[in-house]
């Protein structure tokens, strides 16, 4: 398609919505089919910037027309091409938007799945957006009961906290992740999620901050019984005696690999820091953090 | 086919027709008659306890206890090899009531015993010898069945790799002949232990690697249900309408054939009557 079919497509779709004397209402319903035809051209043409453009007006009309689905498709169309064209703010706007339009029609898996891939897309220009992105996605699935689906979301939002290096906030998502799994009685997610809680405390070198997240966890029936469990107190205990050997065996051991990557990549890189100082249980937190391996 | 599986294939056959004659003379020493029965079997079982002394001698860590085994071990093969000419004589003998064949396998018999105590690991000789004597025995028959063979084929695999994990034992030994010692045969049980112990990690990585895998699956059927039950409830409610729609053209066509047909029918009729007033008027 050449790049004046489109073009007249968009001036008559234009003209359309265009309201004047001889025209006392717009035409959207025309308007959007021309708007789409164009759209379309436009992305044939690789012409980015006005493709952008008329889906968005496409989407504007299918609102007119009140059918947000259409118009949600349109908004995603059109956050695709802002992606290309590496526009982050206006790609957080345009998903957020479809994914508003998608909560209209009362469907919430396509809803929190355009903030996914927005996070995605804004995954390595703008994180500290992409993970709030990944927030609002796991909570609309939340709200309508569906956490099975927050699982992969919620470990992508600790892949990038983790990147981030923040990691007490990616060791609570981590035991959000493990609540969801909870309610699904996903018990090996769940025992998962909390091994990686507490090898992402450690790693920040907050021991104390692990022991007490172990306790916390072994309160819970399903992680008791667990591999991971054990995996954990070994870990625990070969931190007390600070042997290092152990922690680097326990990281090479199965149940770690069979983690997130990006948690098997920081449990390989245990001990942080200097742990013969650990042999005496009085806290001494502050002690090491200079001495961090944050590679 | 190796030399090796040759050689195991050959002890195993040998052995099967052992155990021919072995039951054979079991019989016969119900009856308590005769001597080289009985002398066979006293045999049997010193052969059977070396055997298994030898054995504890190889797992044995203390190397004092181990070098008391296997000199009793020696002991007792000295004891045996004594007897086996006694054999030999009785063997040689006729005895009423036994066929000429098995009075040959008799005779075969006694070398076959004589080679079993050979091999038997004390630890002093290098025991490939044993292997080497077992294959110059040459008078094997061939008079088993097919069936018997597809029986013995299985015995074998079990035999066979009890047989490959001596002369891997033996290998060792061999390889290690330099260290002389006593415990050389405890290190290559030792090593040969070491090394059942790897493959078995390498069995539980792997099992560990498929328990994982198996969760994940399960947690991911768990939930694809509500989404297989949400397809079934929204792929039927598709398919309903799609009746009603069908039922309805199905309908919808009906009248408008049938009226149609009607229009064709008179249309038809005009036609006809058309010509036959030309046809009419060009007679007339």
């Amino acid at each position: 398609m050449a790049g004046s079919d489109p073009q007249k497509l968009m001036t008559k779709a234009d003209k359309l919505t265009q309201l004047s004397l001889t025209r006392w209402s717009a035409d959207w319903k025309n308007a959007s089919v021309l708007y789409e035809q164009a759209a379309n051209g436009f992305r044939v043409a690789k012409n980015y910037d006005k493709a952008k453009l008329a889906f968005e007006k496409a989407s504007k009309g299918q609102e007119m027309l009140s059918s947000p689905w259409d118009a949600a498709k349109h908004m995603e169309a059109a956050a695709a091409l802002a992606k290309e064209l590496g526009n982050w703010s206006e790609v957080a706007d345009f998903y957020r938007k479809a994914s508003e339009l998608y909560n209209e029609c009362g469907r919430s898996q396509p809803a929190s799945d355009a903030l996914a891939k927005a996070a995605r897309a804004l995954e390595d220009a703008v994180p500290e957006d992409a993970v709030q992105l990944y927030i609002d996605a796991c909570e609309i699935l939340e709200e309508d009961g569906k956490e099975q689906m927050a699982f992969d979301l919620y470990r992508a939002a600790t892949n990038v906290y983790i990147k981030l290096e923040k990691y007490t906030d990616a060791a609570a998502f981590l035991l959000r992740l493990g609540l969801a799994a909870d309610k699904c009685n996903a018990t090996n997610s769940q025992c998962k999620a909390y091994l990686g809680a507490i090898i992402v405390y450690l790693y920040a070198h907050d021991i104390k901050q692990a022991e007490k997240c172990y306790n916390d966890c072994s309160q819970i029936d399903a992680f008791l019984r667990s591999d991971q469990n054990r995996c954990a107190s070994k870990l625990l205990s070969a931190y007390m005696e600070g042997d290092i050997e152990e922690i680097k065996r326990l990281s090479q051991s199965s149940t770690i690999s069979n983690l997130d990557h990006m948690i098997i990549r920081i449990a390989r890189k245990l001990p942080t820091g200097d742990i013969s100082g650990l042999k005496m249980d009085a806290g001494k937190e502050d002690e090491p953090l200079d001495e961090n391996d944050l590679t | 086919m190796s030399v090796i599986d040759i050689l195991f294939r050959v002890d195993d056959i040998c052995k099967k027709y052992d155990k021919y004659d072995i039951e054979k003379q079991r019989d016969l020493n119900a009856t308590g008659d005769d001597a080289f029965a009985q002398l066979y079997a006293a045999l049997e079982t010193e052969i059977e306890k070396a055997l298994l002394k030898s054995e504890a001698a190889s797992i044995e860590t203390n190397r004092a206890a181990a070098v008391a085994m296997n000199a009793e071990v020696r002991r007792i093969k000295a004891r045996v090899k004594q007897e086996v000419p006694k054999l030999q004589k009785l063997a040689a003998k006729k005895v009423k009531g036994l066929s000429k064949e098995d009075q040959e396998t008799r005779y075969e018999l006694v070398l076959v015993l004589s080679d079993r105590i050979e091999a038997i690991p004390d630890a002093s000789t290098t025991a490939k010898g044993g292997w080497v004597t077992s294959t110059s025995r040459k008078n094997i028959k061939f008079d088993s069945s097919d069936g018997d063979y597809s029986s013995d084929f299985f015995q074998e695999s079990e035999e066979s790799s009890q047989f490959r994990q001596e002369y891997e034992m033996r290998k060792m030994k061999q390889a290690c002949k330099d260290l002389k010692a006593p415990y050389v045969s405890a290190l290559s049980f030792n090593s040969m232990k070491f090394a059942q112990d790897q493959g078995l990690d390498v069995i539980s990585e792997g099992l560990d690697t498929l328990k994982s895998l198996a969760q994940d699956m399960n947690e991911e059927l768990d939930r694809q249900v509500p989404l297989m039950d949400e397809i079934d409830s929204k792929v039927d409610k598709a398919t309903s309408d799609l009746k009603n729609n069908n039922v309805r053209l199905k309908e919808t066509l009906y009248k408008i054939r049938s009226s149609r047909n009607f229009c064709i029918d008179i249309i038809l009729m005009c036609v006809i009557l058309g010509i036959a007033s030309y046809l009419y008027s060009v007679l007339q």
